[in-house]
């Protein structure tokens, strides 16, 4: 187990500035998910981490050695890919005890290894099986097991579950946190699928476009959002944002609504900024007028789009709200729960 | 429950298309396997016999001219020449191709591309334009009559087609293969080793049956590198029947025939790990 610290990474393909000064600390045993939409530059991080992509510049430590020009296989790191990446000419039980073949540990060794692991990941009946002979989940688990048999100091998760259906997305997300609460091990997991990240990491790095937008733990980041972009990425369904000026200590937004500000936002008259309210927190009976476009029951909740000065807004109620479309709703929101932000730079005010 | 007769307008045109694959089929084999039986039974006429009947049966059956074949000297000889040459030009050609192709797959380096359409380029040249060239450097070596002085040169013009072939194969394993393996303690070395080289036996075997046969039926490098009536490979073995007045074809045939039967035995061996499919399982497809 290990520490990881990223300090001012830069990663440069050719003329294409990839990752512009990431700085990250993690701490041993952390579980952090580093979360953001496709190419902003997840994979390349972790693919530095890894030691399979070079470092353009700053400092990148494990276990408090610098260890830039290291080669993987001196990193004392396991990684779990998006396609798996097992050997397919090698059994189940081969490409677990693969590394430590590698690693000339005793034969007898390797097996008992092999075998905990299989136990741990209900392989046992599969260790002489060849990965084309596996469904994907059962791949995705051995994949999972050529990484633990190591007992490495840092795991690296890219994107591990993207290829599984959602049924079995969601109890390997639980096998994976079960995993590192018995293991322990410093993991750095890869998604772009905020839900993913919200659910099982310790904390959140949210990157966008080559840079770390905000850290921290899941819930910090739905309630403070940093910025507009971790604000509208965070949270399902997403955030409503509306452009508008203060006015007379309230927000009064282009679409024409007006709402409260929360208590410690630092905004002055006449200043122009972004509102945001998410769905879930929009509640019933406000002084908001919306005219309903869709409605989604779920059973448990009712999730309405409504149009609100020509901008489109979602409302995500606990209650079923018998609404047809073309219907008036009055709604409103707690402005403790609401966010502003800058116009211009996104920033939270 | 009985099921429905099938649609008759469906069914037919699959029975045509099926019938048609088959004759097609049995006009390309009997393409290919008249001839092997014209010259298979041509070796058990007489001389008088095979030019008035060149193609039916043989009116006397000369078992005699085959046995004295397998029980002469000169006709292992021969074969073992050719084995010796054809295994040892197999070998360098997919230990060389190998490294080669594997360094241009994963490695960059300045001037790659260069290298790689140089080799490519040998694949313009037939051998007959090299000869005098070759000749030349192979006596300058000092590697004349001898089997070294015929395998080299043999695997040479071999290399620009397996590399070629070996470095696609290799660029079509999956990139994360190399990943996993690195990350997994793997070197290059061990990544060739370990990976590479057992995903590869398709192509493998496809390279080595290519060389094999390309080796085993080659006629003007040995002419012109060999002198000597003892390291004679089997296509000069032949001459032997070939005398300066007549040619007796009847045991050509024989002899040919005879000579079929070792490069049958390696690619019959071989074939087996011409299967596709050995990467399935890698990655999600
Ligand atoms: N080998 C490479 N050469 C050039 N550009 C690359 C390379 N790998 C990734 N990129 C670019 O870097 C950006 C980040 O890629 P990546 O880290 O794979 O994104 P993510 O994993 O977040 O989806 C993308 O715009 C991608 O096109
Ligand atoms: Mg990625």
């Amino acid at each position: 187990m290990a520490t990881v610290e990223i300090t001012n990474i830069e990663k440069y393909y050719g003329g294409y500035h990839a990752l512009n000064d990431i700085n990250v600390d993690i701490a041993d045993g952390e579980f952090v998910v580093l979360v953001g939409p496709s190419g902003c530059g997840k994979s390349t991080l972790l693919q530095m981490i890894a030691g399979l992509e070079t470092i353009t510049g700053g400092e990148l430590r494990i276990g408090g050695d610098v260890v830039n020009y290291l080669p993987p296989k001196q990193r004392d790191i396991a990684m779990v890919f998006q396609n798996y990446a097992l050997y397919p000419h090698m059994t189940v039980g081969q490409n677990m005890g693969f590394s430590l073949r590698i690693r000339r540990d005793p034969a007898d060794e390797i097996k008992a290894k092999v075998e905990r692991a299989a136990k741990i990941l209900n392989l046992d009946q599969l260790l002489d099986r060849f990965p084309r002979e596996l469904s994907g989940g059962q791949r995705q688990r051995v994949a999972m097991g050529r990484a633990i048999v190591r007992e490495p100091q840092v795991f690296l998760f890219d994107e591990p579950l993207s290829n599984l259906d959602a049924k079995l997305r969601l109890s390997m997300r639980t096998e994976i946190k079960e995993l590192h609460q018995r293991l322990k091990t410093t993991t750095i997991y890869v998604t772009h699928d905020q839900d993913e990240a919200m659910t099982m990491a310790d904390r959140i790095v949210v990157m966008n476009t080559g840079v770390v937008s905000q850290i921290g733990a899941p819930l910090d980041l739905y309630d403070r959002p940093a910025n507009t972009f971790v604000a509208g990425f965070i949270g399902s369904p997403a955030m409503n944002f509306m452009d508008g000026t203060i006015q007379g200590g309230k927000f009064q937004a282009a679409n024409g609504s007006s709402w409260a500000l929360p208590s410690d936002a630092k905004v002055t008259e006449g200043q122009r900024c972004t509102f945001g309210v998410r769905p879930e927190f929009v509640e019933a009976g406000g002084d908001v007028a919306a005219k309903v476009i869709v409605t989604e029951p779920t059973g448990s909740e009712t999730q309405i789009v409504a149009d609100m000065g020509g901008e489109h807004f979602t409302c995500l109620f606990n209650e079923r709200i018998a609404a047809q479309p073309g219907d008036t709703l009055k709604i409103g929101a707690d402005p403790e729960k609401c966010h502003v932000f800058d116009i211009e730079t996104g920033l939270r005010l | 429950m009985q099921s429905e007769p099938l649609d008759p307008g469906l069914r037919k045109p699959w029975n045509f298309v099926l019938l048609y694959k088959y004759l097609v089929l049995g006009f390309v084999t009997l393409l290919i396997i008249a001839p092997l039986i014209t010259t298979a039974l041509g070796g058990f006429k007489s001389a008088a016999d095979l030019r008035t009947n060149p193609f039916g049966l043989p009116t006397v059956w000369h078992w005699n001219q085959y046995t004295d074949i397998l029980l002469g000297i000169d006709y292992w000889r021969y074969m073992g020449n050719s084995m010796l040459i054809s295994a040892i030009s197999v070998f360098v050609t997919l230990l060389c191709s190998t490294l080669a192709a594997f360094t241009f797959a994963h490695v960059k380096f300045f001037g790659k591309e260069f290298i790689v359409g140089y080799l490519m380029v040998g694949l313009l040249f037939p051998v007959a334009t090299a000869i005098l060239p070759l000749f030349v450097k192979v006596r300058d070596m000092g590697l004349l009559n001898t089997y070294w002085g015929v395998i080299l040169p043999t695997s040479a013009f071999s290399l620009g087609m397996s590399i070629l072939l070996m470095r696609n194969m290799f660029e079509k394993l999956p990139r994360e293969l190399l990943s996993a393996a690195l990350v997994d303690g793997c070197g290059y070395i061990r990544f060739f080793w370990h990976i590479t080289l057992p995903l590869s036996r398709p192509i493998l075997a496809t390279v080595g049956i290519i060389a094999f046969v390309a080796s085993w039926n080659q006629y003007v490098l040995p002419l012109i590198l060999l002198n000597s009536e003892e390291r004679y490979p089997w296509p000069l073995g032949i001459m032997e029947y070939q005398g300066e007045f007549t040619t007796d074809w009847h045991l050509i045939l024989a002899f040919v025939t005879l000579t079929v039967i070792p490069a049958i035995v390696v690619f019959l061996a071989t074939q087996k790990y011409i299967v596709a499919g050995l990467t399935a399982g890698a990655v999600k497809g």
